[in-house]
């Protein structure tokens, strides 16, 4: 079977102030339908250019190639296609919890009133029942980003793209959403992936991990997660995870090293 | 409770004022061509009240028509500047240029080609309330950014459901904002025009009172026109918080 999405040779650049930024340089990568992958990689490494790419915001390299289900697509095919979450929750102050959770469906043609009652459905599963009517500036971040989670979903697409959605939240409100997420996912089976800095969540949320290098990135190292679904809570003691995150570890140092680095000597060549 | 608290105070402070504006006027004797006390003003309020009454209203009239053509056509030209730069590049530097001429310069030529009638006050109302609300549009439109922009294009929003579905809303509490400076001066457009030709209006009272030297009409004439602009400014702010209640975020 094809991946569902397969992309080969993004790469990127910017010109700011007249200098030239390498931020991808050759990027490949495929993710199985019904997949759930982790992206992890230092800070500026160009992940969050990449999901720009994959929502169809950004326009590839020259060289890019883009294969949805096995069939080669033009960049712009991709608007309206993904299910994008970036990482703020980019919530509507104006919208209730309701309203802003069926804000794709709306857009993408439903009538207001079938896509509220669907919302209504499924308040319950994204924990907001009760809140519908409320406003985003009473909620929590931790409401806030199931808001917005809320709305991927409702957007419904095979394909999700989360950018770091629970990079804000204090690391209580972080373990139970990722339980939450991997539950919803469950009942869902949509193709995922998901960048994040924190090395747990990439393993135990991931069907595989993935490594991105110091800009200009590019995947340096993937390697399934060995850990049968559904998974506890405890999974993190199992030797298997720890083994996995003591080799992602010294990959993603190496890599942040570099990053480092580069942003202590902005003389330097950016491309080492 | 506290609103209720804020609101009991806020109006002892007017009785206050007042009660030591009539003792002062009271006790040192003050001619009534100079400063006539408040009871005195009111006394003229209540015996001529018919006749001020229309006159407010024709001035209200005047100011919240310009000010509703201001609104329409200033919020219409913001989307405009923004869709197309280029006329915002063409019109807005005469925008500008047009708000430092002063519309008195203009008062007596609306009046010959508007009439002295309704049309030449609403004219100058609009002149002076639109230019704020067109640029405030333009401002609130600008404030959503890229991100914003993007993800609803994720959606496979095109510009107009961008626009209709993002930014316009998001620009509402800045067109808010210029609408409530905007209800302000088209009083003040109402008023001026009418100064220059009128049969009548709150601005003809105003006016006629000071060429006969009937100073208690005058005072009258001011009041009203304070509390016919705060009532105008009351309006527009209650509306704002009905439907445009929430901070812009940064």
């Amino acid at each position: 079977m094809n991946p569902k999405i397969r992309v080969k040779n993004v790469s990127k650049q910017y010109d700011i102030d007249g200098k030239s930024i390498r931020t991808l340089d050759n990027v490949n990568l495929s993710v199985e339908s019904g997949e759930f992958v982790t992206l992890v990689g230092p800070s500026g490494c160009g992940k969050s250019t990449l999901f720009n790419i994959l929502a169809g915001l950004v326009a590839p390299g020259n060289n890019a190639e883009l294969f949805i289900d096995g069939e080669l697509r033009p960049a712009d095919h991709l608007l309206g296609q993904v299910a994008f979450m970036p990482q703020r929750d980019m919530l509507m102050p104006w919208r209730t919890v309701l309203d802003n959770a069926i804000v794709a469906a709306e857009i993408d043609g439903m009538a207001k009133r079938v896509a509220r009652e669907q919302a209504r459905q499924s308040i319950d599963r994204f924990g907001l029942r009760g809140f519908e009517g409320h406003y985003p500036n009473q909620l929590s971040g931790g409401m806030r980003q199931r808001v917005a989670l809320m709305r991927t979903f409702m957007f419904d697409r095979d394909i999700m793209l989360l950018d770091e959605p629970f990079g804000a939240l204090d690391a209580l409100t972080r373990t139970l959403m990722q339980r939450w997420l991997l539950e919803v996912w469950e009942g869902a089976k949509r193709t995922v992936l998901f960048i994040t800095h924190d090395i747990d969540e990439a393993i135990y949320l991931g069907d595989r991990v993935m490594v991105m290098s110091a800009r200009p990135g590019h995947i340096k190292f993937e390697e399934r997660v060995p850990l049968p679904r559904p998974r506890s809570p405890d999974v993190v003691t199992r030797s298997e995870f720890i083994d996995l995150k003591r080799r992602l570890l010294s990959v993603i140092e190496d890599e942040s090293l570099k990053a480092f680095a580069a942003m202590n000597e902005p003389t330097s060549n950016p491309s080492i | 409770m506290s609103i209720l608290r804020t609101a009991i105070s806020q109006a002892l402070l007017v009785c206050v004022v007042l009660v030591l504006w009539e003792g002062c006027v009271d006790l040192l004797d003050v001619s009534p061509d100079k400063l006539p006390a408040p009871s005195v003003i009111l006394a003229t309020i209540w015996s001529d009240r018919s006749a001020l009454a229309s006159a407010v209203a024709t001035t209200l009239y005047e100011a919240i028509i310009g000010l509703l053509a201001a609104i329409l056509v200033g919020v219409l030209s913001g989307i405009a500047f923004f869709r197309w730069r280029l006329l915002e590049r063409m019109f807005l530097p005469y925008f500008v240029g047009s708000q430092a001429v002063p519309i008195i310069a203009f008062g007596a030529i609306m009046i010959m080609w508007f009439g002295n009638g309704i049309a030449s006050k609403a004219v100058i109302a609009f002149y002076l309330s639109f230019f704020p609300i067109a640029v405030n549009t333009l401002a609130g439109i600008r404030t959503v950014d890229d991100g914003e922009i993007g993800l609803l294009r994720s959606f496979g929003a095109k510009p107009r459901k961008i626009l209709l579905k993002l930014q316009l809303p998001a620009a509402l509490p800045s067109i808010f904002t210029a609408v409530r400076l905007g209800a302000s001066l088209a009083l003040v457009g109402a008023i001026v025009g009418e100064w220059f030709g009128a049969a009548r209006g709150i601005g003809v009272v105003l006016l006629t009172a000071m060429f006969d030297y009937r100073i208690p009409q005058l005072w009258a004439a001011i009041v009203l026109i304070g509390l016919t602009g705060a009532a105008l400014f009351g309006v527009v702010a209650s509306i704002q918080k009905k439907i445009a209640w929430w901070q812009t975020e940064a």
